[in-house]
């Protein structure tokens, strides 16, 4: 399990290392008692603020690890265990080296991008913990591309199977496996939105009228080539058109765990769109701290 | 346009295989959704990859974005077509062939059989990387913008401010680099300009833009001194005194350990200098206190007039020298001493008077604490007449003129007899009786003068408050001199003490609560000294919160900065 890969990675080895971390912060803080209010120009400031800023370089560098396949510096699998702790104790470690201080200035702004980055990590190790799960539930342990191929096959089936049938059906199958949607925009992903569309020849106007209709969870195409199932003359037709919803409900199958799919994957992506960015912005508002603290000293 | 496609494939036998399809559109779109009309499966292959146009169009195929394909082995994002033209798009073939009769265009479809069917996922954006949510842009946009706003801007608007001029409102300054607020009063005095103290990049705060506005500071220790220690150079104003974010206290640090870190080692540190170690305010932590005596030294000026000298001894051994005959006891004592008009015993604020700053005692003088009771009458006949005070010589001469008038004043008696017995006065039928005097008149008067300046200056008048030195002088102006007074104002210059608090004790006030420091009530001499001792405040006061004690830090009756300005001021005030 994940679970077990991230956090209890050696018997959460990186747990403990985090918890010895934090308590020698805390310990360095509790000595600030001489004639220097708590905060980060006393040299147990200067300690922590000296640490905070390794692990945070520290942290980022985890990005650079990821793509050093070839690297024999630890696995990455420990590096994000490593991460994910170490991470949770910058927390500590920052509020202690400011003792608490914030204002409209860009010390507390570095401090505010970091506790958004620390906080888009949490998420991300939640949804770390919690999606893989739902994944392999969803996916019935097929990879995406095995699903695709599926989908694949299953469409060429369904237009060939339609090109026997009479237009209106062929039409309307044909349609329905063009204008299947999937995926597409930020959106569409994370709220699985269907637009799926198909051309519907209204049998009950005068005049055969084309239809582009909702088509959403493939349900309405299925209803539709279903409802010809009782008025096919030929038994042989019956039985084509039987092959043929069977086959849409194989597709709607296939296409519900594709979308669902694409859902979780984009949920287990999102938070790193915060997380990245913002980490290079705490970057950049971190050299401006420690320039400025300098600067005027 | 009317569109033949005939898709070849490789048949079981080797056999080439073709199935035609006819198509009426517009254009024919290439890709690998499911809606392109040559739907290609493949890495190179984007979901919409290409449009072929033709019919009443010149012939022409045109890549989308970002999309190209090899048109007869040339890599061309658009091109025009012409029959017998190869498009491999991701390694599929797709000739343009003569189109048979009836057909605008005829396309030949090679499907590359190594594209798996699971790069059907191509088709769709599937992935967050295909929309427009990046990583790079932002993170490089974001860490651009804090650099900008963050450092350069407000850089950039160091130099003009300190040539004073003013910024546009929305534009970050250095202010934005402030680490905190500072005190109100810096904040008004600065205007929150950072260059006011921060004169210099990359250096400390110097002690000359503290000194700019504070000019007056004294330094705890001279230079000099310091030097005979091994305590190390002095420190910078801002190592005790840190701005930004100070508490709500202030600027001064209030704990022990500003004064015990070195105080505790003087014996080893402090070197020349030597004073007693300091470790807390307890009975063995604390040294016993020493008072500050303002005592006569030696006699340089004229005769009589010594030159003073604050002498520092320890209380409990110190005697008072102001030359002042007082006894406390007496005055104090109900059944010899009454406030006649209120008819009740002297109180202590009768005659001690706190000052505005609520520590010291307004100075005793003559005037204000005394001449309410004590009058400088010399004559029962003439009770309007006083001596001048602190004037002998003028007040012998006052004498004599008095008597050598009354001599020659043809209606003596116009005076009016004593409108009140005085405390210190006792009148005997004697005194009243002029007793009787024979030869020239003037003669009478000078012996009858000189009988009472002796009166005065020996036996009652001034002598009952004053060492009189009797000079034997033939000019009886320059007979008498009064050794001069001087009461120590302040016991400890250089520590606070609050009496307005003290005022007022745990079961005590008024009178009681003075009283149960200073013990006068027995003491009859003015050479007493009445300064508390460390166990008397002891008795309620602790170095540590405890429930019976009030705590006393350090700073509570210390200051850092020594008085010394105050402390001129305040010998000025006493002479």
């Amino acid at each position: 399990m994940m679970q077990q890969n991230i956090l209890r990675y050696r018997d959460a080895r990186y747990a403990w290392w985090a918890i010895g971390l934090g308590v020698a912060a805390v310990a360095i803080y509790a000595t600030q008692s001489g004639r220097q209010r708590p905060g980060g120009g006393t040299w147990q400031g200067y300690v922590l603020g000296a640490a905070a800023v390794l692990l945070i370089v520290w942290l980022a560098l985890l990005g650079v690890r990821k793509r050093r396949y070839r690297s024999t510096l630890g696995s990455v699998q420990a590096w994000t265990s490593a991460h994910v702790w170490l991470g949770l104790t910058l927390l500590l470690v920052a509020t202690l080296h400011c003792a608490g201080r914030f204002g409209g200035n860009v010390h507390t702004l570095a401090y505010a991008l970091m506790c958004i980055v620390i906080g888009s990590g949490i998420v991300g190790v939640y949804t770390y913990l919690s999606t893989p799960r739902q994944l392999a539930a969803n996916s019935g342990g097929r990879s995406r591309p095995a699903l695709f191929a599926e989908l694949f096959e299953l469409d060429r089936s369904g237009r060939e199977l339609a090109r026997a049938c009479d237009p209106e059906v062929s039409i309307a199958v044909r349609s329905s496996i063009e204008r299947t949607s999937m995926g597409g925009g930020v959106w569409r992903q994370l709220l699985g939105v269907d637009r799926s569309l198909f051309l519907r020849t209204d049998p009950a106007a005068a005049a055969a009228t084309v239809t582009l209709a909702a088509n959403t969870d493939q349900q309405a195409v299925i209803d539709h080539v279903a409802r010809r199932v009782p008025q096919a003359a030929k038994r042989a037709e019956v039985a084509k058109l039987q092959a043929l919803v069977v086959l849409l409900c194989r597709r709607q199958a296939v296409l519900r765990r594709i979308r669902q799919d694409i859902r979780l994957h984009a949920w287990l992506r999102l938070w790193l769109y915060v997380h990245v960015p913002l980490t290079f912005a705490l970057l950049a508002a971190l050299i401006v701290h420690i320039l400025t603290t300098f600067m005027y000293w | 346009m009317d569109v033949l496609l005939r898709q070849l494939r490789q048949g079981a036998d080797g056999a080439v295989e073709y199935q035609d399809t006819e198509v009426i559109a517009d254009t024919v779109s290439v890709g690998a959704a499911a809606d392109c009309t040559i739907q290609l499966l493949g890495e190179g292959v984007a979901a919409h990859h290409a449009t072929i146009r033709g019919g009443a169009q010149p012939l022409s195929i045109a890549c989308h974005r970002r999309g190209s394909a090899l048109i007869n082995g040339v890599s061309a994002t658009s091109a025009t077509l012409k029959i017998g033209d190869l498009i491999d798009i991701g390694g599929h073939y797709l000739r343009l062939v003569q189109p048979p009769a009836g057909f605008d265009i005829a396309i030949e479809i090679e499907s590359n059989a190594q594209a798996a069917s699971s790069q059907y996922e191509r088709a769709f954006r599937t992935d967050l990387s295909a929309t427009w949510l990046s990583m790079r842009a932002p993170s490089w946009c974001l860490a651009a913008l804090v650099l900008l706003l963050g450092l350069l801007l407000p850089y950039l608007s160091i130099a003009p401010q300190r040539a004073g001029r003013a910024m546009p409102a929305l534009m970050p300054t250095d202010q934005f680099w402030n680490a905190g607020p500072l005190i109100p009063a810096h904040q008004h005095a600065t205007a929150s300009r950072c260059g006011s103290c921060h004169q210099q990049i990359f250096v400390h705060v110097r002690d000359s833009a503290c000194r700019e506005c504070h000019k007056s500071i004294v330094d705890h220790v001279a230079t000099a001194q310091l030097l005979q220690t091994r305590l190390g150079p002095a420190q910078r104003c801002a190592e005790c005194h840190r701005e930004h974010h100070a508490p709500v206290t202030g600027l001064v640090f209030q704990g022990d350990r500003l004064c015990i870190d070195c105080h505790a080692k003087s014996a080893t540190e402090f070197g020349a200098l030597k004073l007693r170690p300091v470790s807390g305010f307890s009975r063995t932590a604390h040294p016993d206190f020493s008072v500050s005596l303002i005592k006569p030294g030696a006699v340089t000026n004229a005769p009589g007039a010594p030159d003073w000298v604050v002498s520092r001894e320890a209380v409990a051994s110190a005697r008072e020298q102001s030359n002042l005959k007082f006894s406390h006891a007496q005055h104090l004592n109900p059944a010899r001493v009454t406030l006649a008009a209120e008819n009740r015993a002297l109180g202590c604020s009768d005659c001690h008077t706190l000052d505005l700053d609520g520590e010291h005692f307004v100075p005793i003088s003559m005037q204000h604490s005394c001449a309410s009771c004590h009058e400088l009458t010399f004559d029962p006949q003439a009770p309007d007449r006083q001596l001048p005070h602190g004037r002998p010589r003028d007040a012998i001469l006052l004498i004599q003129d008095y008597f050598a008038r009354k001599a020659v004043d043809p209606n003596p008696g116009a005076s009016v007899l004593q409108r009140r017995r005085l405390p210190d006065q006792q009148l005997s039928d004697q005194q009243l009786q002029e007793s009787p005097c024979s030869g020239p008149a003037f003669g009478c008067a000078m012996r009858r003068a000189q009988a009472e300046i002796e009166n005065q200056f020996k036996t009652r008048g001034c002598a009952s408050c004053h060492n009189v030195i009797d000079t034997h002088s033939e000019q009886m102006p320059d007979r008498f001199q009064i050794v001069p007074v001087r009461l120590t104002r302040d016991y400890f210059p250089d520590v606070h003490f609050s009496h307005r608090l003290h005022a007022l004790q745990k079961d005590k006030s008024g009178d009681a609560a003075c009283l149960s420091c200073h013990a006068v009530q027995k003491s009859s001499s003015s050479a007493d000294l009445f300064i508390p001792d460390l166990a008397k405040c002891l008795q309620c006061h602790s170095e540590r919160l405890e429930t019976d004690r009030v705590r006393l830090q350090c700073s509570n009756c210390h200051s850092y900065h020594p008085k010394t300005i105050i402390a001129a001021t305040r010998e000025a005030e006493v002479r």
